[in-house]
């Protein structure tokens, strides 16, 4: 079962698609989670979920932006989209059927 | 994605790279600088910074214990590592349990480890790093010597004379000083810069960054409008254009070729504050250029194999063939060389040193502090450690849990004092005078960082080793049976010590600050022999083609003094070369007619005031004998007349009366002018140097004109309201030449009192940390003492003690310790107050009323860190402290 960071943190990862860096991974959550998380927090989930071999990284190749420094890009592996369909769906048939005010 | 050009905090940057695993450490920087850059544009700067800070903090907390293996699945590996990494996760849950143990400690290791490298830092240019060229050590300064043994500058003609001569100096150069407008632009500014003959860049080793360096062809009369800018010039007034280079700029209203541009290092040790240089270019027949015109100050390099010794002895030689030539011209015979690093920061040395040794005796308080908190925990957790020592576990091994937070503690205390030195060094470095050595290379020192570092480990070793020593005398058994209750002697006898080094250490602080304050407050009461209150004063000048003449300088003059004379509110308006206490040094020979010298070089020597006719009555220095100028004195054709100041009248003349007497000032060649009045002394280079003489003439009467002069306004009121009023008015006479130093008499007064004030400032401030420090220790052994005795106290008074009594046994416990502090602190005091000597002034080091007045103050502040303990000793319910166990 996934916490509920590492769930965030991977759907971030999957609706900024290609270009999964931590800046864009931290606006995403910003923008669609409505949380400011630290950057250090993203890293530390990311690691984890690294760990764990629900996502994998790669690093890009250093440009002139940045100071030369090179992205660390991430994404989803199949093993990690089982995963979060499980605890989505889980989270999904719990929910379903309370009236919780949101589907009005 | 546009540039902003605010720079991220280094500081930040380094602790990433540093504390972060390299395989995050890259992309994790990188997404914190673009997010920086991001920030910048859209929140501004100060945001960003912000925002960087709370990030690389956050970093720090999460992600570096991965790393340092400290979560416990990493702490695998060798088996003597794994039980290190075990305590120390121990000793950090132990220390998060006990916060305000913690804070208390890490505050006081970081505030004495941050003084300390803070000071060090500031220290380490002037006393540990040589001069900033290549092979520093034979870089020397070269003197002549003057009538009373000491150095003197050099005239020109001296100069050349040693430059052909000398072989033990491979090279020599001289240097004068320069001040300069730059006009060109709308925006004239007033430059500090340096002549210097062609081989200055030479014999200090550093080549032009930028274009070339002055050649010899330039350094002759008439062909020496070339200038070198500094890196920082160029930059701020040029905008780093390089292809200013081999073009002209304006200087003083007249084109001036930029030969080149010297590098960002260059650092100018001699004359800290050149911007801009302009090759020398004297000979033989200019006037100023005569041998007893000593203007120029001479460095020269060493050459190899050649000693000090040698050097002197060659100059010494040079010197005595030169006085024979030209007997009249030297006051002394004798030529000799100085180490530029000893010669640059022989001025303030004294004070560094004595505050190094004060921030070292902070430093020590700082660690004595904490060992005796750390003391009074481990007496605490006795019962720990004897539970643990019945269960089998070593001494050894103990010892290694309590090092382990001792290390802990320091490393700790160590990262707070990198913080607080951080804050500290550009706050010191902006308060340094400008014309502190070295000032420039200020900056945190990780080198007196590490050395800090270094002790405070030993520190945290020790800490943790203390408790140690006192287990190591007790049985198991025993300290399970007591309960933990008593307290052995040894175990007193350590915390006390500590208590009483820490009020001695405090005391000697103390005294150090009251005997600075003593000495400021003698000093700021030395009679300046002008009244500086309600005057203002500025620079204002008149430079550039349209004053070529002496008449024009003179008229802007007497234009801007109408000017400032006709605003409300004025009541005086004057002007002269140069101010009382303004650090200008413009000095002149006098001879009289009825005293012939046989070597004018050995006249007395006077400050020269060429003054408009109300300078005197301006400033209120007092006439005591004959008259002040008047308007008909202040004219080319009038009868040349001068005033003496009352010791230069006693030194040439004795009790005659000085009224009428002829004087010759500036060389044989120079008019005679007759005495006309007695003018009251006046401190001209500082309310704690030796008095100088005075002579004042009518600036039209002078031999040139002075092209920028310090304007003096009396003014009716306070003169800062007056300032802008004064400040349009003379920028209304001629808009191109701008002002500078506009200030309060007064504030000149302070200004030259700087380097005093900042010493007991920072003195002031360790003795306000130690004492703090001190009381908290009397306060900490006290508490202490009356929480391990509550049953002894309890039983006591069941048995028909009356409070007076329990007060009487808990302050006289600390009215020992202190009293033995105080007392040795005073031996301290005592023998420590010689390092203090060059720093005071009209006190004695063993000034009796500081040290009583001192002592009864730090007593005081003893007695009330006794009062807490001692009224919770009084109040034990001895039902409650008897039935406790």
């Amino acid at each position: 079962m996934l916490g509920e960071l590492e769930q965030v943190v991977m759907l971030a990862v999957l609706r900024v698609g290609e270009e999964a860096y931590g800046v864009p991974i931290r606006g995403e959550i910003a923008r669609h989670g409505g949380r400011e998380l630290t950057l250090a927090t993203v890293y530390k989930t990311l690691g984890r979920l690294e760990d764990k071999g629900l996502v994998e990284s790669y690093e890009g190749e250093p440009t002139a932006q940045r100071g030369g420094r090179r992205k660390r890009f991430y994404h989803v592996t199949p093993a990690g989209k089982r995963e979060l369909k499980q605890s989505v769906g889980a989270l999904r048939r719990m929910a379903s059927g309370l009236d919780l005010g949101w589907e009005s | 994605m546009s540039r902003v050009s605010s720079t991220p905090p280094a500081l930040a940057l380094f602790l990433l790279r540093t504390m972060l695993p390299a395989s995050q450490a890259e992309s994790f920087v990188g997404d914190l600088l673009e997010t920086y850059a991001d920030d910048c544009t859209t929140r501004g700067p100060a945001r960003a910074r912000w925002r960087l800070w709370r990030e690389t903090l956050a970093a720090l907390v999460v992600v570096r214990p991965r790393r340092l293996g400290i979560t416990p699945q990493l702490a695998t590996g060798d088996s003597t590592m794994r039980i290190f990494c075990g305590d120390l996760l121990h000793g950090a849950r132990l220390l998060r349990r006990a916060p305000a143990f913690t804070a208390l400690a890490v505050l006081t290791l970081g505030l004495g480890v941050g003084a300390t490298t803070a000071i060090y830092s500031v220290a380490a240019p002037t006393l540990l790093h040589s001069v900033p060229y290549v092979q520093s050590d034979r870089l020397v300064m070269v003197w002549e010597r003057d009538g009373h043994g000491g150095k003197n500058n050099l005239g020109w003609l001296t100069f050349a004379d040693i430059a052909r001569s000398a072989r033990t100096l491979q090279r020599v150069a001289a240097v004068g000083n320069w001040q300069v407008t730059l006009s060109g632009g709308n925006d004239p500014e007033r430059v500090q810069g340096s002549r210097v003959s062609w081989t200055y860049f030479r014999v200090l080793g550093v080549t032009p960054a930028l274009g070339r360096d002055f050649t010899e062809s330039e350094d002759r009369p008439g062909s020496n409008s070339v200038v070198m800018l500094s890196h920082g010039l160029w930059q701020r007034r040029y905008a780093g254009d390089s292809s200013i280079v081999g073009r002209a700029i304006d200087i003083d209203g007249a084109p001036y070729t930029v030969a080149g541009v010297l590098p960002a290092s260059f650092e100018d040790v001699i004359s800290t504050q050149s911007r801009i240089y302009r090759v020398l270019g004297y000979g033989p027949s200019l006037s100023y250029a005569c041998r007893s015109c000593r203007q120029l100050r001479a460095i020269g390099r060493v050459a190899p194999n050649a000693t000090l010794a040698q050097v002197d002895a060659e100059l010494d030689g040079i010197s005595a063939m030169l006085v024979k030539e030209y007997p009249t011209e030297y006051p002394a015979s004798g030529a000799f060389v100085v180490p530029m690093q000893r010669e640059v920061t022989r001025a303030v040395r004294p004070v560094v040193l004595a505050l190094l040794g004060a921030v070292t005796l902070v430093l020590l308080i700082a660690c004595a502090n904490v060992a005796n908190l750390q003391l009074a925990r481990a007496m605490r957790r006795s019962d720990e450690f004897a539970i643990r020592t019945a269960l089998g576990a070593s001494r050894s091994r103990l010892a290694r849990q309590l090092l382990a937070e001792g290390l802990l503690l320091a490393v700790l205390g160590g990262v707070a004092g990198v913080f607080v030195a951080w804050l500290a060094v550009p706050a010191l470095a902006s308060r340094l005078p400008d014309d502190f050595p070295r000032l420039a290379s200020v900056r945190l020192d990780l080198g007196a960082f590490g050395a800090t570092a270094v002790v405070t480990l030993l520190v945290g070793v020790l800490i943790g080793l203390v408790p140690v020593w006192h287990w190591g005398r007790r049985s198991p058994g025993a300290a399970l049976r007591s309960g933990a209750r008593q307290v052995g002697p040894s175990r007193l006898v350590a915390r006390g010590g500590l208590v009483v080094a820490e009020v001695a250490l405090a005391l000697m602080l103390l005294v150090g600050a009251g005997l600075l304050s003593r000495s400021l407050l003698r000093l700021l009461s030395v009679d300046p022999g002008i009244d500086a209150s309600n005057v203002l004063t500025m620079q204002v000048q008149a430079t550039g083609r349209a004053y070529a003449t002496n008449e024009a300088v003179f008229a802007n003059h007497e234009r801007v003094r109408d000017a400032v004379r006709a605003l409300p509110g004025v009541e005086g308006v004057a002007t002269a070369n140069q101010l009382p206490l303004g650090g200008n040094t413009d000095m002149y020979g006098v001879q009289a007619l009825d005293k012939p010298l046989a070597n004018p070089e050995l006249a007395p020597s006077a400050d020269r005031y060429a003054v408009s006719t109300d300078f005197m009555r301006t400033m209120r220095i007092p006439v005591i004998q004959g008259r002040g100028f008047t308007e008909s004195d202040d004219r080319d054709s009038a009868a040349k007349v001068a005033v003496v100041s009352a010791a230069l009248a006693q030194r040439i003349w004795g009790s005659e009366s000085p009224i009428g007497k002829q004087v010759q000032v500036g060389g044989s060649s120079a008019p005679w002018r007759t005495v006309i009045g007695v003018a009251g002394n006046v401190r001209h280079h500082g309310l704690d140097e030796d008095r100088t003489l005075q002579i004042y003439v009518p600036e039209r009467q002078w031999l040139f004109s002075d092209d920028a002069v310090a304007l003096v306004v009396r003014t009716h009121a306070d003169p800062s309201l007056l300032a802008p009023a004064v400040r349009r008015a003379v920028q209304g006479v001629d808009p191109t030449q701008p002002i500078i130093r506009l200030e309060s008499m007064q504030h000149v007064i302070t200004d030259s009192t700087a380097q005093r004030r900042l010493a007991l400032l920072l003195f002031g401030a360790f003795a306000v940390i130690a004492a703090t420090l001190a009381a908290a220790g009397i306060y900490g052994v006290l508490s202490g003492m009356v929480a391990e005795r509550t049953r002894e106290i309890g039983v006591r008074s069941a048995l028909g003690a009356t409070p007076g009594d329990i007060l009487k046994l808990v302050l006289s416990r600390g009215a020992t310790l202190a009293g033995i502090g105080l007392l040795v602190g005073l031996v301290g005091a005592l023998a420590l107050g010689r390092f203090l000597q060059s720093l005071l002034f009209a006190v004695s080091p063993a000034d009796p009323l500081t040290l009583a007045i001192v002592a009864a103050m730090l007593g005081f502040i003893a007695l009330m860190a006794c009062a807490i303990p001692a009224r919770r000793a009084v109040r034990v319910d001895p039902m409650t402290a008897l039935r406790a166990d």
